[in-house]
């Protein structure tokens, strides 16, 4: 039986070579993808958590201020390390600053070399030569990245502060790619502050100790502004960074899996109605029906095995490759640039290739049905049964009931919010659409050309009408391809663009001044400041930033703190609102949020907020919200004036530059030399502007790669059906062609059956596509992404790309026709085959 | 090797049953002729007694060990097809995607008898069809009579007990339709076979053992 199998096995795969090929492809496309971006992920993760414990240590618990400006409390210091269970207590001051007039910013770890050397051991110097002995001195240890580029002696300095010191020596141990001073914490908080208290507390408990009572015991007793990280937290919040993006690309690989379980049910169902004379034989001879419908599955098979075998290499290739090239960030910038190593892991190998041999059963499992069920003595004298639509009236009931449950389904799973911050009502949304395009496919077909039947036609395209509208199988299936690829296509195409004319009109409103002066999270060196302001230089007018992050929730990625100095009566004249904006009352403090602020946290305009900043619940309105594109993770604007009101200390990160009429070059080349000398980026909007585009456009652009590979499934499933069904139909044709038909005739019959076909897949496909792109612009990305942007269906694109599928259609269907017709009539009609 | 008793058979929606309460036996070694007109149900009565189409009443006893085809379930009738029964049609129905020794290897590989038996089987059966040597030729290239041999080949190298051809010699021109009907005769008689032989020649039929002729009112 196995050798019986082997051989129909092998003589399928070598009469049908392309088909079975491109199946192949298809799923070793899907499993590679899933593979690549899984072994990418999962060690740019394992890079990032080393790097982060070698600088962090692997505390049990962190205490931090959950604003940059705010601190913890020596009292607080003083209760913990009185509590019995706390093993080591290590205080942190981390700030950024810059090295003297070099162009380089980094991070300054002030430490208790004590607690540290029990906690975070990789963060000090070697114990020879005195080196800990200095360290209380006050010199400062660099990391090895960064000694071979510093002097012996060096200036600290962030903003107005100062910090003139010497290197002491390496720190050997400190992650390699990491610019990374550490000195004593008692120097760092003697020239950079907090003045009160200390950046974090870093603890280790004694190992008894149950961390989520401590934990709970401990959450009353920490004032506002404090938060109390558990380890997991910590790696929650890493993985929660890139995790929508990351689904995200997941899901394609699903797509690229399901359309590979759509090319095997394309190439078995037309396999097994080939072959139904040949199967049907064998039955007679004795074939038990369950071999028959195994023997389809084991064929479906034999192409997921070497598919997902190539695609297990396929997919180790490409993360080896991609992570050389780009680092391990996945184009999303989520990573630091470190490129990590790849580990074939063999559990989620498994993992992905069971995947892709499921989803060759999966795309095999109807064709082996229907030749289990295939009437043997029917089958061997008549070959291949279709099934033949039940009486059209029934039908046509079903069908609309069928029609409006879905388009209610798919509507009502748009209205459900995120599940666990992912968008999967919106993916299942999209799921019911997509089955709905195939459903309506008779419909429309009937719809269509229901009275081209009735009307006066030449020989050929009546032949060609009635035998679409009796919605034969194979019809269905080509249809039902190409509505799938052309609404994926359809759905890509319009999501880019209307992201991309958003993000174009988003650049004009955040970027009004022609030149801007950018220093990442570290403020602007006094000087420079005090330089803009004097009468002579080029600069008429400057707006001033401060950019800095607080924590809203211990497991989600920061929140940006913008401070700016914006008229509180006119913040539209500078934020791009996406809605109402509201007056707040003078005595209270407006805040305006970004859209990614409304859909994690559900803020809403007008409401009132807490937030953490300067060490204490600050009460907040919500005035507006804005759009941002920038931040994915959600921001929030303050006046600088209230922001100073409340205590805050004002230190300009951000500059938004406009020079004095007639003096444009100077001020460019001036704030170039600026920049330069700073390691800060300077740049006038235009760029900025161009810089925003291209990166777009690069990120994208794998989608246009994946509309063509979608298109050509489609077509290539059209192809493959539109040639059986003329096989089946071969007979017929014959008899056609004994009545008097000439081969153009029978050669236009199938040309324009094919124009229907696709003519049907491709309007299906549209408004399907349409709909879908409204799902991933008004649902999946807001959910996933955060971002949100008005519809636009870019009909230049589309319609040349329906025209183009529409000729390919045509083009297959003539040559499917022509290899059909070129066996002679005489033989078919004698039945031999 | 057949025993029919009391069968009958209404196709869904026909008005009258096409036929009822039919009684015939077929020894060991017999060769039976089933005439009537076309249209009468031959080819029917063929696929209910192989168990490819259900008949309504009766009993049909197959083989030595006399299993009843017709109270078996579909993946029984298959296994007793494979084992008690061989098949010659009127359009031959030789694979064409396997060789002629694999065609003729079919029914052993259902059987699973030992792959090591094969060749020697497989050989000497086309020798005595007269197709010596032809084991690896793809049926494409073969003659319609070349094809009705491999197809005789096939239906007898597992040595089942009971032949059914439906019109065997239906596509084949006048000369090579004797050719093959004596070969199928001959190889059947030696065989110990029974068998029943549909068929519109009257030729053919007095070469059988026995005539049996189907019509609207019953057997004949
Ligand atoms: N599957 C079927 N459903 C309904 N009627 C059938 C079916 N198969 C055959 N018939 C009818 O049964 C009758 C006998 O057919 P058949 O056994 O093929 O005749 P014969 O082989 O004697 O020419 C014919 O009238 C045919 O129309
Ligand atoms: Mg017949």
């Amino acid at each position: 039986m196995m050798r019986l199998g082997w051989w129909l096995i092998r003589a399928q795969f070598l009469a049908r070579r392309g088909a079975t090929a491109l199946s192949m492809l298809a799923i070793a496309l899907g499993v590679a993808l899933g593979y690549a971006i899984h072994l990418i992920n999962d060690a740019a993760l394992a890079d990032f958590s080393r790097a982060m414990k070698a600088v962090q240590g692997e505390p049990d618990v962190v205490i931090a201020a959950r604003d940059g400006a705010g601190h913890v409390p020596l009292a607080l210091i003083d209760l913990l390390s009185r509590d019995e269970a706390v093993a080591v207590l290590a205080p942190v001051i981390e700030t950024r600053v810059r090295i003297g007039d070099t162009p380089m910013l980094v991070r300054l770890i002030g430490l208790d070399p004590f607690s540290a050397a029990q906690l975070m051991p990789m963060l000090l110097p070697d114990q020879a030569n005195d080196a800990m002995g200095r360290l209380l001195d006050g010199a400062v240890f660099a990391s090895p990245a960064l000694a071979a580029k510093v002097g012996a002696d060096t200036t600290v300095i962030r903003g107005a502060a100062r910090w003139q010191t010497h290197i002491g020596g390496e720190l050997p141990a400190a992650p390699a790619g990491e610019r990374l001073l550490v000195a004593d914490i008692a120097w760092v908080q003697a020239h950079f502050g907090p003045r009160e208290g200390v950046g974090e507390i870093r603890i280790r408990l004694h190992p008894e100790t149950p961390l989520a009572a401590w934990r709970a015991s401990w959450a009353p007793k920490l004032p506002a502004g404090i938060e109390l990280r558990a380890a997991a937290d910590n790696q929650a919040r890493v993985s929660n960074i890139s995790r929508a993006y990351r689904v995200n690309l997941n899901v394609l690989a699903m797509v690229a899996l399901l359309t590979g379980a759509f090319l095997v049910f394309a190439t078995q169902l037309t396999a097994v109605a080939q072959r139904s004379t040949q199967f049907a034989l064998l039955g007679v001879l004795g074939l038990p029906p369950r071999q028959r419908l195994l023997q389809v599955l084991v064929e479906g098979l034999a192409i997921g095995v070497p598919g997902s075998a190539g695609g297990l290499l396929l997919g180790f290739g490409l993360a080896t490759g991609f992570t050389r090239v780009l680092g391990g960030d996945l184009g999303g910038g989520f990573f630091s640039a470190a490129s990590p190593e790849i580990d074939a892991q063999t559990l989620p190998a498994a993992g992905f290739f069971a995947l892709g041999c499921l989803a060759s059963l999966l795309g095999a499992l109807y064709p082996a049905w229907l030749n289990r069920i295939q009437p043997l003595a029917q089958a061997l004298k008549t070959g291949f049964a279709q099934r033949q639509r039940p009486g059209a009236g029934h039908a046509l009931g079903r069908d609309l009931l069928l029609i409006l449950v879905l388009t209610v389904g798919a509507l009502a799973l748009t209205r459900v919010p995120a599940i666990a911050d992912l968008p999967l009502g919106g993916y299942a949304a999209i799921t019911l659409l997509l089955i709905l395009g195939i459903v309506s496919a008779p419909l429309a077909t009937r719809a269509l050309f229901g009275a081209l039947a009735r009307a006066w036609l030449p020989a050929p395209q009546k032949i060609a009408v009635q035998n679409i509208l009796q919605a034969p199988l194979m019809a269905q299936v080509a249809a039902s391809g190409l509505i799938v690829s052309f609404a994926l296509t359809v759905s890509m195409v319009t999501m880019v663009s209307s992201f991309r004319t958003a993000l174009d009109q988003w650049l004009d409103a955040v970027l009004p001044a022609p030149f801007y002066m950018r220093s990442k999270a570290v403020p602007l060196p006094a000087e420079l400041l005090a330089d803009l302001a004097r009468p002579d230089s080029p600069f008429l007018r400057v707006e001033r930033m401060a950019a800095s992050s607080f924590s809203l929730d211990p497991q989600r990625p920061a929140v940006a703190l913008l401070v700016r100095e914006i008229d509180r009566r006119q913040p539209g004249a500078r934020l791009p609102f996406s809605g109402a904006v509201i007056d707040v009352a003078p005595t209270e403090i407006p805040v305006w949020v970004s859209e990614a602020m409304q859909e994690v946290h559900g803020i809403a305009v007008g409401q009132q907020l807490r937030l953490p900043l300067l060490g204490r619940d600050v009460e907040v309105t919500v005035g507006g919200i804005w759009r941002d594109y920038a931040r994915q993770f959600g921001a929030v604007v303050m006046s600088a004036d209230d922001y100073l009101a409340l205590g805050g200390h004002f230190e300009a990160t951000d500059l938004a530059l406009w020079p004095r009429p007639g003096q444009e070059a100077v001020a460019q080349s001036w704030l170039r030399g600026e920049a330069q000398r700073l390691g800060v980026e300077a740049a006038a909007s235009g760029e900025i502007r161009e810089l925003s585009l291209s990166i777009f456009d690069k990120s994208f652009a794998i989608t246009h790669a994946l509309e063509a590979a979608a298109m050509l499934i489609g077509l290539f499933g059209l192809a493959v059906t539109l040639a059986a069904s003329i096989w089946l139909r071969a007979r017929e044709l014959a008899t056609l062609a004994a009545l008097g038909f000439d081969r153009a005739m029978l050669g236009r019959a199938v040309v324009l059956e094919g124009a229907m076909i696709a003519g049907i897949g491709l309007l299906l496909g549209l408004a399907c596509g349409i709909g879908v792109g409204a799902i991933l612009t008004e649902v999946v990305n807001p959910q996933a992404f955060h971002w949100r942007m008005p519809l636009r269906v870019p009909w230049t694109q589309v319609l040349p790309v329906a025209g183009l599928t529409l000729l390919a259609a045509m083009l297959a269907s003539g040559i499917a026709a022509r290899q059909a017709t070129r066996m002679p009539a005489a033989r078919i009609l004698a039945g031999a085959q | 090797m057949l025993s029919v008793t009391g069968l009958g058979k209404r196709h869904p929606g026909a008005a009258r049953p096409l036929f009822s309460e039919l009684r015939f036996a077929v020894g060991a070694g017999e060769v039976v002729a089933l005439v009537g007109e076309s249209g009468v149900g031959k080819s029917t009565l063929l696929n209910c007694i192989a168990g490819l189409e259900p008949a309504d009443t009766g009993t049909v006893l197959v083989g030595p060990d006399a299993a009843d085809m017709a109270r078996l379930d579909e993946a029984a009738a298959a296994a007793l097809r494979a084992r008690r029964i061989g098949f010659v049609f009127q359009a031959f129905h030789v694979l064409p995607t396997l060789n002629v020794a694999q065609n003729i290897a079919v029914p052993l590989l259902l059987n699973g008898i030992d792959a090591a038996e094969h060749p020697a089987r497989i050989e000497e059966l086309l020798a005595r069809v007269g197709l010596a040597g032809f084991g690896s030729r793809w049926p494409a290239s073969l003659s319609g009579g070349e094809l009705q041999r491999v197809a005789i080949a096939r239906a007898l190298v597992h040595r089942p007990s009971l032949i059914l051809a439906d019109e065997p010699t239906g596509n084949l021109d006048p000369r090579t339709a004797d050719e093959v009907l004596s070969l199928l005769l001959e190889r059947v008689r030696a065989s110990h076979a029974g068998a029943l032989i549909v068929t519109h020649s009257q030729h053919v039929a007095q070469a059988c053992d026995r005539i049996l002729a189907l019509t609207p009112e019953g057997l004949r």
